[in-house]
């Protein structure tokens, strides 16, 4: 009986938290997770509604666009410099646009492989770094090997990157599935893509992942995983009572933390203002171009 | 009774002696005398109770003043004397004042990542030079100025700012030329034949893509570290039985004749906050319109927002080799915006992929 109690008071406890994380996460880059509309109506009718600008919303699709927030290391001069970079990199290749979780196959030209390409196919670990230095971690296993490799979003020698499942992740990084079962990373490298309805949300994929005994690389059980269904099997008393100890549930009242980790609207329009045009204009071209390519392959095939 | 009174004190006066004044002795010189162009800049801001119209007044006049400044020529597109003058590999020209912006990579053409450091040169501008006849360094017991004869001095000042914030005898030294302070003073040695007159604008073509460079800059403050961080010692282990001794520096000497701390030692003190000079930097990439040069490594001293000053290198190796613009490069519209070293990737251009051999 105690039991039950205690664990719908935890279910309670995880809405409520999640409600202020929303709240004070209005700005970070990290994907939102929870339905909009019902949020709308659950809201107090006097309470003043924050108005929704679309063009913010790119913050999850280019969050290398937004400099580090880091006061210390911001310059505007630098970051305008660094977009433009990224824009004409950007006219050469199509960056598509994907999230950790998504399985991508990247396309890079290697001096040493035969015939000087290299593909890599993998599920999107981890996606960081801002400006020109944007980087993602791709996993797979390959013939019971772990793989991982990082690539740089703007590198030069990056000849294609291909979306073959868009979908999101209960979390920001997947980095527990080096830990995890080998099936929930093993994808085959001739996967085909898969082509999603056009103005369809992005899926979230709400899979669970079993991890492997210990040892593991990380302390999983103290970083509040959604992704994960066994973390409690494998934990001792022990753990139970240190991870109690190491939380620190006051920080997401902390909104100084909250606004030194984040751009403020006002600067993110200033931004996207800026670059939020170049952007459309290459993403229609780039859509009549592949509209272009679908119509004219059987043709070729014929002749 | 009272004449010899008079006579006692006579006496006594007379052996008092006042030539016996305690001095400063000649063999401990000033540690720091500053040249004779420096001047206090900091001034203690106070409420001067100016009215409105005052205010504006004030604000008009300095306006004035910024924009004759900006409207000013080049003095290099005036005289074609400059032209004439050749560049030879003894001569050193002057140098620039810039400020650390930031860093990011840039792709070579075969794919390797290189770390950038950007610079920006911000307004340079010649204040005034001083021939070598009239220049006269400070004086110092230990330095001899081997090139006193021969070099003259070159002030270069980056940043115009408001003459209201800095001290009068600062703004007297630029007004005496007909220029507004600058926040950033520097003095550069030159060949005479390197001079350039006053208000003459630096930008940064005056050094090439593919040249090297000495960057001088004070190193980022760290305060007072120990061993480990400031000289990089090893430590000592974190466990097997040892206590109290993990970031130790541990023995500092032997006993015997030597049983004393050598001068040296490597110990524990203040680090950074240094000037320190880094040698031969490559100029990756140069904005003409920016005045931004990309420059190869992070390595260079300070932190975002530094200024730093550059040179031509000395590096015998890395020399300039073929004929800078020299003095300068004149101010000119038909740049092109960017200049790009021969084995840097532009972003514009398509993915790089290799050929089969």
């Amino acid at each position: 009986m105690s039991l039950v109690i205690r664990k719908s008071t935890v279910e309670i406890l995880c809405a409520a938290k999640w409600i202020f994380r929303r709240d004070c996460r209005l700005l970070s880059t990290l994907p939102e997770k929870t339905e909009i509309v019902v949020d709308e109506k659950e809201r107090i009718p006097g309470r003043k509604t924050r108005s929704y600008n679309p063009i913010l919303e790119n913050r999850h699709v280019y969050p290398e666009f937004l400099p580090d927030p880091n006061p210390n290391w911001r310059n505007s001069l630098r970051e305008k410099m660094e977009r433009a970079d990224m824009l004409k990199r950007r006219s050469q290749i199509d960056i598509p646009e994907f999230y950790v979780g998504s399985i991508l196959a990247v396309t890079i030209s290697d001096p040493h492989a035969q015939g000087k390409t290299n593909r890599f196919v993998g599920i999107c670990i981890e996606r960081k770094g801002c400006g020109l230095r944007a980087e993602f971690t791709l996993r797979n296993v390959v013939d019971h090997q772990g793989i991982e490799v990082r690539y740089e979003l703007y590198d030069p020698t990056i000849q294609s990157i291909q979306v073959l499942r868009l979908e999101k992740r209960l979390d920001d990084k997947l980095l527990y599935l080096r830990d995890a079962l080998p099936e929930y990373c093993t994808f085959p490298l001739d996967m085909d893509p898969e082509i999603l309805p056009e103005g369809t949300p992005v899926p979230i994929n709400p899979v669970q992942v079993k991890l492997k005994p210990r040892p593991w690389l990380e302390r999983w059980e103290r970083q509040e995983l959604k992704g994960v269904s066994n973390i409690e099997e494998h934990l001792k008393e022990k753990d139970r009572v240190r991870r109690e100890l190491r939380k620190t549930p006051w920080e997401k009242y902390d909104l100084m933390k909250n606004y030194r980790k984040t751009i403020p609207a006002e600067e993110q329009s200033e931004i996207w203002n800026e670059v939020y045009n170049q952007l459309q204009q290459m993403r229609v071209s780039r859509k009549k171009m592949s509209r272009k390519r679908t119509v004219t392959t059987p043709k070729t095939q014929l002749a | 009774m009272a004449t010899s009174n008079m006579k006692l004190l006579c006496s006594v006066l007379n052996k008092m002696r006042i030539d016996h004044i305690t001095t400063r002795s000649i063999n401990s010189p000033p540690r720091f005398r500053p040249p004779y162009w420096y001047l206090p800049k900091e001034r203690v801001m106070s409420d001067e109770m100016l009215t409105q119209e005052n205010k504006d007044f004030l604000e008009e006049v300095k306006q004035d003043k910024l924009n004759l400044q900006n409207t000013l020529e080049s003095p290099l597109i005036k005289s074609e004397t400059q032209e004439t003058l050749q560049w030879t590999p003894g001569t050193r020209r002057t140098g620039l004042i810039a400020r650390k912006i930031g860093n990011y990579p840039l792709w070579s053409k075969d794919g390797k990542k290189f770390q950038t450091t950007l610079l920006q040169v911000v307004d340079n501008h010649v204040i005034k030079y001083i021939p070598p006849e009239e220049f006269k360094p400070m004086k110092t017991s230990k330095v001899v100025w081997k090139e006193k004869r021969k070099l003259g001095c070159l002030l270069v000042g980056s940043e115009t700012i408001d003459p209201s914030t800095v001290t009068k005898e600062y703004c007297g030294l630029f007004n005496t030329v007909g220029m507004l302070p600058k926040r950033h003073l520097c003095r550069f040695m030159v060949s005479p034949q390197a001079s350039l007159p006053t208000g003459t604008p630096l930008f940064a073509t005056h050094f090439r893509v593919g040249d090297y460079v000495d960057v001088r800059a004070k190193t980022m403050d760290r305060g007072f570290q120990g061993v480990m961080k400031r000289w990089g010692f090893k430590g000592m282990p974190a466990s097997h039985g040892v206590t109290k001794t993990h970031r130790r520096p541990g023995n500092i000497g032997a006993g015997g004749e030597k049983a004393r701390v050598w001068p040296g030692t490597k110990m524990p003190g203040h680090m950074g906050n240094r000037w320190r000079t880094l040698r031969g930097v490559k100029i990756l990439r140069i904005n003409t319109k920016h005045n931004i040069l990309w420059m190869l490594g992070v390595a260079i001293p300070g932190e975002t927002g530094a200024m730093c000053y550059l040179f031509d290198t000395v590096l015998p190796l890395k020399k300039l080799k073929t004929p800078p613009p020299f003095p300068t490069h004149p101010p000119a519209d038909d740049l092109p915006l960017e200049y790009y070293d021969d084995s840097i990737h532009l972003f514009e251009e398509p993915t790089i992929t290799f050929e089969e051999s």
